[in-house]
C-alpha cells in the first residue's frame, strides 16, 4: 500500500524539530503508545495497543532509522508484530523550511499489513487511520503552538495532549460524521508508518 | 480467576440457574451448558443466521450475544417447535418441499420463520425472500424453502 | 415393470430428526474428560520460522500444552499424496510437495500452522495463542502465476527450480493444421480466481484414543472416511480395524473436507495417545477461509479457429493453474478443466497445457465443480467473442458445432482424473439446447421483449450457454446389504454423506429390490465400522458409483431371499415375488414368508449348513465403471443490468439437465439449485482475494460475499432430459455439480448482452459492480 502525504507546521524548520525531538509528546498525540526504549543508535523498541474494529491487541515495534541527513530527512522503517497481525513499512521524511517561516513535512513510502488486521480488519484501516493521523497532526500543532508561546514568554510550555477518552471520541465523532478533510493525504494511509515517523523524529530530533 | 456469575434463563419453558463466565456466548452456553445442540454455530461473526433463536419474542443470533446478557429472559430454540412424530407446520412444510439437505442451516432458518410468520400470516414470494435474506444456505439455493415458507403460511392459517 | 419407489420424489428419511435439531453434527459431540485444541497460525504468507516461545502460551491456566514442530519429531514431513501423479499422461512432469503438518523451519502460506494448543476450554485454548511468539524473517512472496515462473521469483520450494508445480501438453487432432484452414482466429486471455466452498459447517476433528482397547476412534465430518482411516493406521503403525472414522451429520462438504493427513488429524491423534485424552478441535468461520483450502485460480490464453460460417476447426488452451503453497491434490483440477473445454462440442483438433505453479497462498484443491466451471467458462466466453465477430446469433453458432445424438460413445482423445481417456457415454445436446431456447422463449425475447426493453432505456441482456458435467468416475464404491431378524434392510456403503440425501436415495435402490417401504432401510455411510472399502464423495460420484454397488448388492440379496424362500414355500423361485416385507407366490399371495423370517431360516442355530452356502440374508457388491458417466445441459439467464450502479437482477433462469435416470427427481432439483447458488456467487459476488503479499483479504462474511435469497432469481425453472447411462444397470449419471459448472459463463455473456451499448467484453469471472464498472468506462474509451 501507498503511504504519503504533507503537513504544513506553523512555525520555523528548527522548533518542529525539537517538538518533535519530546518523545513524550509525539508518544502522547497518538494514545496507546505504552512505550519506547532506545535499543542502540538509530534503533528504538516500543509497545503500542492497536485497536481496529473487531480486532485489537499489543504490537511490539521496532523502528530503525536510516540515510539521516540532519535536519532535512531520514528513511525510517518500522516493523510492528503481535497477536493481531504485522505491519511493516518503509517511508522517507523530508523537513522543508518555508519562506513564509513554516515548516513542511513531506513523506512518502510503502506499508504491508497482514494477520487479523488485514483479513478483518483492511475495511476499517482507512478510515481509522486518516482520522488518527488528521488527530495526531492537531495534537502536534496545538504542541508546536504551545511551545512557540512559552519560548516567547519565557514560561514553562502549557500544553495538555488530548486524553484517551477525547481522543477515541474525536476519532469516533469521524467514523460516524464521513470523512471528507485532510486534502493533503493521499492514497492509504496506516496508523503504524505514520506514528512510527512521527515518534522516531521525536527521538531523533532530541539527540 | 474470572468470576462466575449467576444467570437465570428459561429455554423451552424450562427454568435453568448457571453460573457462568461473563464472556461465555449465548450460543454457547445454550449448545453446551444445557446441550440443547439443535441450535448451530456457522460463522461466529453474527452474519451467517444459523444461530437464530428467538429470545423474548424476538428473532436474535445467539453467537454475537453474551449469556450474561440473557439473564431474566424467555428463550426459545428449535427444540422448542415439535417432534419426530408431532412436526411443527413450519418443519412439515420444509419436509414436504424439500427445503432443507444439509440441515446446519434449517434450525436457524426454523427460529427466522417462526418469528416472521407470527405477524407476517400472508407474504409474497418476495416478502419471504427479505425475511430470510439474514440466513444463509449452501445447499438449497433457497429456492424450496421460500415454497416451504408459503406452504407453512397456508398450514398455519388453517390449523388457527 | 414400472419402478415403485425408484424414480420418484420421495421425502427424506433424514428429515425429522434434523428437523427437530436431534441430528449430531461434530461440534455436538461430547465425551467425558475432552479437552480442546487451537493451532497458532502464520500471519506471514512466506517466511522462515527462526524460533518460537511458547512459554507464557504455556503457563496460561487451563492450558494443558503448547506444541511446535520439535516436540512432534518424525511427524512433521511431508503428507501423502491425496491423488495420485498424472504418470498415465505422456510427456506429463511433475513435483510432488505435500501438505507439512506443521511449520517447521519455512512458512508457505498465511495460516500455516506453527503451534498447537491443548486447553480445558476452546476459550482458554485460542486465548494462548495470542501468547505464542514466532520469531519470522519475512520472505518476498510469489503470488501472480506468470510472475511466479519468471527467474529470480522467491521460491516456494527452494529445492526446486522454478515454482513449476507440473506441466501437461494434451492434443488430439492437429491444431496448428487447423488453424492454417481457418478463416477466423479469435485470441483472448481469459481468468477465473478463486471461491471458497463455504460449507455453513466450519471443519472440525474429535479424536479419541482408548489405550486398553488400543482403538483410535475419529470423528470428523470428512468426505473421505476411508481414506482417513487407512492414513491415520499407517501413519501410527497399527491394524486398519483399530482406526475407526464416523463421520456424524455433516454441514455440507462441497470439496475442501476430502482432504486428510491434515494438520488437524495427523497432530490431534498423536496428542490423544500422549495426553490419553479425548481431543476436540472446531473452527470459527475466519480460520475456516484462512486455512480451508479453495480452488478456482487459472490464467487462460485461449484461440479459436473457425470458419466464417462458424464451424470450429479447432481450439488452443494454454494456461497457469494455482496449485497453492502445496499439491497434495495434484492436477485433479486442472485434468477437469483440460476434460471439460471442448465436451459439448465437434472439435476435431484441441491443444490443451497446464502449467500448474507454486504459490504462497492456501493450497488448492476441488470446490464443487473441481475446474469444470473453468474449462466451461473458457470455451463458451470464446464462442461469444467468435460471435461478436462473426456477428451469428450465440445459440446459433453453438448449434451448429455441436456433436450429435448418434455419434455415442465418443472418445475424446484427453485423458482426464481418473487417469483414462474421456468418452462421452450418451447424451443429446441439440435436444437439450431447443428445449432451454423453448423454455426461456428466445425467440420473443430477443424479437419482442429485449427490443422493447431497450427503447425503454432498460439493459436486459440473455445468456444461452451449454454445459458437459464428468461425473461417476472410479475407481469403485462398494456395499453391504443385510435383512435383519426384524424385516427391514440395513445398507452400509463407505461413502460419507453432507447432506445429498443419501439416507433416501440408497434406500429407494434397495427398496425397490426387496419390496420394502423406503422408511424401512436404514442407511448407514461413513463409518469404517460398517463398511471399510471406497474411496469417497467426490466429483458427483455418490449416487452413481456407490448406488450402483447398492443396486447389486440388493438383487443378490433378493436372489438368496428367493432361493430360501423357494424351499421354504415349496415353489419355483420363477413363481415368487417380493412384496411388502414378504415373499409371496405371485399368484397365491397369502402363501407368503416375512423378510424378518427368512433371515432368521437363513442363520440356523444348529444342525448342519450346506456347503458353498453363506448365512443370513446379506451380500456385499462392488462396482468401479470403466470410465465416468458424463451429464450435459443447457442454461439460460435474462438479466436485468443498472447501467449507473452496475447492480444486476436475475428475472429468469433456465436450467435443461440429463442426468441420466434420476433416482429421486426431487433431490436432482435440489441439487442443481444448490449449485446454482454457487454459480450465482461464482459469477458475481464471491471471491478469495490474496493480496501481492499474500495476505487474504476475505476472511469473513463481511468481505467474501455471500448469495442470499434475494440475490437469486424469482423461479429457478428447470426442464429434464433422460439419457440413461449404458454404463451402469440403472443408467444414472451424476447431478452435484451441476449447477456450479456454466452460470459464471452465462452470466458474463448475458451481462455483455445487457450492456450492449457500451460494446464491453469481459473474460474474467468474480466480478462485483465495481469490476463492472471498470470495464465498462473502459469499453465507453474512458
Amino acid at each position: 500500500m501507498k503511504l504519503e502525504g504533507e503537513h504544513v507546521f506553523n512555525g520555523p524548520r528548527g522548533d518542529v524539530w525539537e517538538m518533535f525531538y519530546d518523545p513524550a509528546i509525539l508518544a502522547s498525540a497518538v494514545p496507546g503508545m505504552d512505550k519506547l526504549d532506545v535499543v542502540a543508535e538509530n534503533e528504538y523498541e516500543g509497545v503500542m495497543n492497536v485497536r481496529i474494529g473487531p480486532v485489537s491487541g499489543k504490537f511490539q515495534g521496532k523502528l530503525t532509522l536510516t540515510d539521516v541527513v540532519e535536519p532535512e530527512s531520514l528513511t525510517l522503517t518500522v516493523d510492528g508484530r503481535g497477536a493481531p497481525g504485522y505491519g511493516k513499512g518503509v517511508g522517507k521524511a523530508t523537513f522543508i523550511q518555508n519562506p513564509d517561516g513554516t515548516t513542511t513535512l513531506k513523506y512518502d513510502g510503502d506499508m504491508n499489513i497482514g494477520g487479523a488486521l488485514a483479513s478483518v480488519g483492511q475495511r476499517m484501516i482507512d478510515s481509522v487511520a486518516k482520522s488518527m493521523i488528521r488527530s495526531a497532526f492537531e495534537t502536534l500543532d496545538k504542541a508546536l503552538e504551545a511551545r512557540l508561546e512559552a519560548k516567547k514568554t519565557g514560561e514553562e510550555v502549557n500544553f495538555t495532549p488530548p486524553t484517551t477518552t477525547e481522543f477515541a471520541g474525536s476519532v469516533a465523532k469521524d467514523m460516524v460524521g464521513g470523512f471528507t478533510k485532510v486534502p493533503e493525504l493521499r492514497l492509504i494511509l496506516y496508523i503504524l508508518p505514520v506514528v512510527a515517523i512521527l515518534v522516531i523524529l521525536a527521538l531523533v530530533l532530541s539527540k | 480467576m474470572t468470576q462466575l456469575v449467576k444467570i437465570n434463563v428459561t429455554v423451552n419453558g424450562v427454568p435453568y440457574e448457571r453460573e457462568v463466565e461473563p464472556r461465555l456466548l449465548l450460543s454457547d452456553f445454550i449448545r453446551h451448558d444445557l446441550q440443547l445442540t439443535g441450535t448451530h454455530v456457522g460463522c461466529e461473526h453474527g452474519l451467517c443466521g444459523a444461530c437464530t433463536i428467538i429470545l423474548d419474542g424476538q428473532s436474535i443470533r445467539s453467537c454475537i450475544m453474551f449469556a450474561v446478557m440473557a439473564d431474566g429472559s424467555k428463550i426459545e430454540t428449535v427444540e422448542s417447535l415439535g417432534t419426530q412424530d408431532h412436526l411443527h407446520p413450519v418443519q412439515e412444510a420444509f419436509m414436504e418441499k424439500h427445503a432443507l439437505q444439509c440441515g446446519f442451516c434449517t434450525p436457524g432458518f426454523l427460529m427466522t420463520i417462526v418469528d416472521y410468520l407470527g405477524d407476517n400470516k400472508n407474504p409474497t414470494d418476495e416478502e419471504i425472500r427479505e425475511a430470510i435474506d439474514g440466513n444463509f444456505c449452501r445447499c438449497t439455493g433457497y429456492e424450496n424453502i421460500v415454497e416451504a415458507v408459503k406452504l407453512a403460511a397456508k398450514k398455519m392459517a388453517a390449523h388457527s | 415393470m414400472a419402478d415403485r419407489v425408484f424414480h420418484k420424489s420421495i421425502l427424506r428419511n433424514e428429515d425429522p430428526q434434523i428437523l427437530v435439531g436431534k441430528a449430531q453434527y461434530l461440534d455436538d459431540i461430547e465425551l467425558p474428560g475432552m479437552l480442546y485444541a487451537a493451532f497458532k497460525r502464520s500471519d506471514y504468507a512466506h517466511a522462515r520460522l527462526k524460533s518460537i516461545d511458547t512459554s507464557e502460551a504455556k503457563a496460561l491456566p487451563g492450558v494443558i500444552g503448547v506444541y511446535t514442530a520439535e516436540d512432534f519429531g518424525d511427524l512433521v514431513k511431508p503428507g501423502p499424496l491425496q491423488v495420485p501423479p498424472p504418470t498415465a499422461i505422456k510427456g506429463a512432469t511433475y513435483a510432488s510437495r505435500t501438505i507439512m503438518p506443521i511449520v517447521k523451519d519455512k512458512v508457505r502460506y498465511s495460516g500455516e500452522p506453527v503451534a498447537v494448543v491443548i486447553a480445558e476450554s476452546r476459550y482458554i485454548a485460542e486465548d494462548a495463542c495470542d501468547y505464542i511468539y514466532p520469531d519470522f524473517e519475512p520472505l518476498d512472496a510469489a503470488i501472480d502465476l506468470e510472475k511466479a515462473l519468471e527467474p529470480g521469483a522467491p521460491l516456494v520450494h527452494e529445492d526446486l527450480p522454478s515454482n513449476e508445480a507440473a506441466h501437461v501438453i494434451q492434443e488430439r487432432g492437429n491444431y496448428a493444421e487447423a488453424a492454417a484452414k481457418a478463416d477466423v482466429i479469435i485470441k483472448r486471455k481469459i481468468y477465473m480466481d478463486r471461491v471458497a466452498a463455504v460449507a455453513l459447517e466450519n471443519r472440525g476433528i474429535v479424536v479419541n484414543w482408548d489405550d486398553k482397547a488400543q482403538m483410535m476412534t475419529i470423528w470428523c465430518g470428512t468426505q473421505s472416511p476411508i481414506t482417513l482411516r487407512n492414513a491415520t493406521a499407517t501413519r501410527m503403525g497399527l491394524f486398519e480395524n483399530q482406526v475407526r472414522v464416523i463421520t456424524p451429520f455433516t454441514g455440507g462438504g462441497f470439496g475442501p473436507k476430502i482432504n486428510t493427513s491434515m494438520p488437524d488429524d495427523v497432530l490431534l491423534t498423536e496428542l490423544a495417545v500422549r495426553l490419553n485424552r479425548p481431543i476436540k478441535w472446531y473452527e470459527d468461520r475466519r480460520e475456516n477461509f484462512l486455512a480451508t483450502t479453495s480452488e478456482r485460480d487459472q490464467v487462460h490464453y485461449a484461440e479459436i479457429a473457425l470458419t466464417k460460417a462458424g464451424e470450429i476447426l479447432g481450439f488452443k488452451d494454454v494456461f497457469y493453474h494455482n496449485s497453492g503453497a502445496y499439491d497434495s491434490y495434484m492436477m485433479t483440477v486442472p485434468l477437469n478443466t483440460q476434460t471439460h473445454t471442448v465436451s459439448n462440442y465437434r472439435i476435431p483438433s484441441f491443444y490443451t497445457e497446464i502449467i500448474m505453479v507454486f504459490t504462497n497462498e492456501m493450497v488448492v484443491t476441488p470446490v464443487r465443480g473441481a475446474g469444470r466451471p473453468q474449462g466451461v467458462f473458457v470455451m463458451e466466453r470464446m464462442i461469444d467473442a467468435a460471435a461478436r465477430e462473426l456477428k451469428m446469433d450465440v445459440a446459433e453458432i453453438r448449434r451448429i458445432n455441436l456433436i450429435q445424438p448418434d455419434a455415442y460413445p465418443v472418445s475424446t482423445g484427453i485423458i482426464g482424473q481418473d487417469f483414462v481417456e474421456g468418452v462421452l457415454d450418451s447424451g443429446d445436446y441439440p435436444t437439450a439446447l431447443n428445449k432451454v431456447m423453448e423454455m426461456i422463449d428466445y425467440k420473443n425475447f430477443r424479437e419482442v421483449i429485449q427490443p422493447k426493453a431497450r427503447a425503454e432505456g432498460r439493459h436486459l441482456g440473455i445468456g444461452i450457454c451449454t454445459f458437459t458435467e464428468g461425473t461417476g468416475v472410479g475407481p469403485y464404491e462398494g456395499a453391504k446389504i443385510t435383512i435383519g431378524g426384524n424385516g427391514k434392510v440395513s445398507v452400509a456403503t463407505g461413502v460419507a454423506s453432507q447432506g445429498q440425501a443419501h439416507y433416501t436415495t440408497f434406500a429407494q435402490i434397495a427398496a425397490e429390490q426387496l419390496g420394502v417401504e423406503v422408511k424401512d432401510v436404514k442407511v448407514t455411510t461413513g463409518d469404517t465400522a460398517a463398511f471399510a472399502w471406497g474411496a469417497g464423495t467426490f466429483a458427483s460420484r455418490g449416487a452413481t458409483v456407490a448406488g450402483t454397488a447398492i443396486h447389486l448388492a440388493a438383487v443378490k440379496v433378493k436372489d438368496k431371499a428367493l432361493a430360501l424362500a423357494s424351499k421354504a414355500l415349496e415353489t419355483p423361485v420363477s413363481e415368487l415375488e417380493l412384496v411388502g416385507g414378504f415373499v409371496q407366490v405371485a399368484d397365491m399371495p397369502q402363501k407368503k414368508i416375512s423378510l424378518g423370517d427368512l433371515a432368521s431360516k437363513a442363520n440356523p442355530m444348529r444342525g448342519t449348513f450346506p456347503p458353498g452356502a453363506e448365512p443370513g440374508l446379506e451380500a456385499v457388491a462392488y462396482y468401479g465403471p470403466p470410465y465416468g458417466a458424463t451429464g450435459a445441459g443447457c442454461m439460460a439467464m435474462i438479466l436485468d443490468v443498472d447501467a449507473e450502479t452496475m447492480k444486476p437482477k436475475i428475472e429468469r433462469l433456465v436450467m435443461v439437465h440429463d442426468v441420466g435416470t434420476p433416482i429421486n427427481p426431487m433431490v436432482v432439483e435440489g441439487q442443481v439449485h444448490g449449485g446454482i447458488q454457487m454459480g450465482i456467487g461464482n459469477a458475481f459476488y464471491e471471491k478469495i482475494h490474496y493480496d501481492e503479499t499474500g495476505q487474504l483479504l476475505t476472511a469473513s462474511f463481511m468481505d467474501y460475499l455471500f448469495p442470499q435469497a434475494t440475490d437469486m432469481p424469482p423461479k429457478i425453472e428447470m426442464g429434464h432430459i433422460e439419457n440413461p447411462s449404458p454404463l451402469n444397470p440403472l443408467g444414472i449419471k451424476g447431478v452435484g455439480e451441476a449447477g456450479a459448472i456454466p452460470t459464471p459463463a452465462v452470466f458474463n455473456q448475458a451481462l455483455e448482452d445487457a450492456l450492449y451499448d457500451t460494446g464491453v467484453e469481459i473474460m474474467e469471472s468474480n466480478l462485483s459492480p465495481s469490476k463492472v464498472f471498470t470495464y465498462v468506462q473502459k469499453a465507453k474509451g474512458g
